[in-house]
């Protein structure tokens, strides 16, 4: 039963990872970059969310319902002024950009909100809890769980289906081909980052909510994240989500190993994936 | 098939330059300077000789970090890990086993080079931005390891109590002549390797990979011998900077720091080029002693800078003058100089 119960708990931190992995699978699927600042983002949006909470007295669901737009707003910034001058084949640039930008934030976020752990409070919603069995399930991680499934859902469904995910799709196979047939390269960039930084959005409010957030937590976020999208396979959006939920399994039963294994855990299934199946496990392998 | 009729033609009667004036002048100071940090405990007290030891350090890392980015383009985030790595190699060979700190300095460079090996291995398989996050991620397993390995002591780290056997002066000398050892092989084995035949392929390699495979450079197994290489000349740098700590743990040992160091000064110095590491490590070990007291709002500055050069000036400092002059201190290029003329 506590195998089973790690297992659950696995599948619903999964949950979390799954809403800072598909930002980053769409960034890489489609340009090819690595936003090294991506855990800095999500920290960012958390501690302006937890300030806004604590000055104007909001609930969860209002500062979730300002931070996403505003996440939106801030992706497709860094879209304009950062990432469209270093977008190429190129990858040095793009890394070393927002990896000076990850520094600075990190370091501007200690000057502003010090290094202090915060929490958004949830009013009691974070304590609440449902009995199935001998399993205790939290509300709040299954809502986080239901949250990155229909974000999932969503965006497999925006790139299959709609005209801006067939944009998005021709730019990243074939970007010289994609604006001969009258699509402009820049503008579905700024739209792909935009959408990944306002996922970014949903999960500083729910790790707020879930647990603290400090300025120094964002390479770890950045980490779990990139896991979640190598373990799952590149370009896949599902294949993040399932990537993910391998992490968070991993980490889970790493935690009732030993509390220092934990992390390790993750990292060690991650290497295996990467010796044995290097495309991921959704990924086609190469030629 | 038929071979294709060329009519013979003579080489030219040309000379190959390959020294400038500029250079003997660079190699003439950079050799006085070698002899200067090897007999520091002659001229310099002890605290000076371990702020030198920190600029070793710095530009030992930095010129690692720019053979694997500006040459093999392999851009790592994680060069850490070999320090930290070699750092404990030595507490333990030292402390645990007894064997004479400073040849344990040497003995412990085979941890880096052991581990380097089975990671490239693994790490190769990942597209461009996604090694250098791998890089991250074993810098990780590394200090998760160490924290939990009780033959380093886990969490709690090691010291160095074995150095009080040795005198203050004897210490001085023994790092002193470390640090020559260490600019010697990282800066001068840089600078002759880019000089000899792999340099050329280093160089076209870096150019463009494609062009330089289709030329018969082996750039697969350039990179692996590149990855490895960095990862000694990384742990030889973390190994002599923990020996002056004295005390080693998994969060310094493993300290992310350095990365942004080596990419700080090789981007702001100017990547590709080994007049670039000096240039960015002097900005930045005069920058941290003048502003370090500021701590955020200083990382801040660092950081943006970094932003700044990779968005408008790719090829650092050293790009723009080079540029505007002429004058390479360590000049790797051949230059054809007809005599006739």
């Amino acid at each position: 039963m506590e195998w089973f119960d790690a297992l659950v708990q696995g599948i619903l931190l999964g949950g979390m990872y799954a809403q800072y992995a598909l930002g980053m699978a769409l960034m890489f699927g489609v340009m090819r970059i690595v936003n090294i600042s991506h855990g800095d983002l999500v920290i960012l949006l958390s501690l302006i969310g937890i300030s806004m909470a604590s000055a104007w007295g909001l609930g969860p669901l209002p500062v979730l319902i300002v931070l996403v737009p505003l996440a939106v707003l801030m992706g497709w910034v860094l879209q304009k002024a950062v990432l469209n001058r270093v977008v190429g084949s190129d990858p040095l640039p793009s890394l070393i950009a927002t990896f000076g930008l990850s520094i600075a934030l990190q370091n501007l976020m200690l000057q502003i909100w010090s290094a202090n752990s915060r929490s958004l409070p949830g009013h009691g919603i974070e304590s609440q809890s449902i009995e199935i069995g001998a399993v205790y399930i939290g509300l709040l991680p299954l809502i986080v769980l239901a949250v990155a499934t229909g974000l999932t859902w969503g965006l497999d469904l925006t790139l299959k289906r709609t005209r801006f995910g067939r944009a998005l799709r021709a730019a990243s196979a074939d970007v010289e081909a994609a604006a001969m047939t009258g699509i402009n390269p820049r503008a579905v960039y700024a739209m792909a980052t935009a959408a990944a930084v306002g996922i970014l959005g949903f999960a500083a409010v729910f790790q707020a909510l879930r647990s603290t957030v400090a300025p120094a937590d964002g390479p770890a976020q950045l980490i779990y994240a990139f896991e979640a999208v190598i373990i799952g396979g590149m370009g896949t959006v599902w294949g993040a989500f399932v990537g993910s939920m391998v992490l968070g399994i991993s980490q889970a039963i790493g935690f009732r190993i030993d509390p220092g294994f934990g992390v390790l855990a993750g990292h060690i299934v991650f290497l295996i994936v990467l010796a044995t199946r290097p495309q991921g496990l959704f990924g086609k392998a190469l030629a | 098939m038929s071979a294709i009729p060329y009519t013979e033609a003579e080489a030219p009667e040309v000379l190959v330059q390959r020294q400038t004036r500029s250079g003997r002048l660079a190699m003439t100071l950079a050799v006085l300077a070698m002899i200067a940090v090897a007999a520091m405990p002659w001229w310099a007290s002890t605290g000076t000789i371990r702020s030198i030891l920190v600029l070793c350090c710095y530009i030992a890392v930095a010129q690692m970090w720019n053979l694997l980015a500006g040459y093999a383009g392999l851009v790592s985030v994680g060069q850490h890990a070999f320090m930290g790595a070699a750092g404990y190699a030595l507490f333990v060979l030292a402390q645990t086993y007894g064997i004479n700190p400073f040849a344990a300095v040497f003995l412990s460079l085979l941890v880096p080079a052991a581990l380097a090996v089975p990671i490239y291995l693994l790490l190769h398989r990942l597209d461009g931005p996604y090694f250098s996050i791998g890089t991250w991620v074993v810098a990780e397993v590394f200090r998760l390891t160490a924290s939990n390995l009780p033959l380093v002591n886990s969490g709690a780290g090691m010291s160095l109590r074995v150095m009080k056997d040795y005198s203050a002066f004897e210490r001085n000398v023994a790092m002193s002549l470390l640090c020559a050892g260490m600019l010697l092989v990282t800066l001068g084995g840089s600078y002759w390797l880019l000089r000899s035949r792999f340099g050329l392929a280093l160089i076209a390699m870096r150019d463009n990979p494609v062009a330089a495979a289709s030329q018969g450079v082996n750039v697969a197994k350039l990179r692996f011998l590149v990855y490895v290489a960095s990862a000694v000349g990384c742990g030889l740098a973390g190994a002599i900077y923990f020996m002056a700590q004295l005390r080693i743990t998994p969060g310094s040992a493993f300290d992310p720091m350095w990365a942004n160091v080596a990419i700080f000064i090789v981007m702001v110095g100017g990547i590709g080029s080994i007049e670039g590491v000096l240039i960015g490590s002097l900005i930045f070990f005069i920058a941290d002693r003048w502003f370090g007291e500021y701590g955020a709002t200083y990382f801040v500055v660092l950081g943006l800078m970094t932003l700044l050069v990779a968005l408008y000036a790719r090829t650092g400092i050293w790009g723009l003058i080079s540029k505007r002059w002429d004058a390479p201190w360590f000049p790797i290029r051949r230059k054809l100089v007809d005599p006739d003329r």
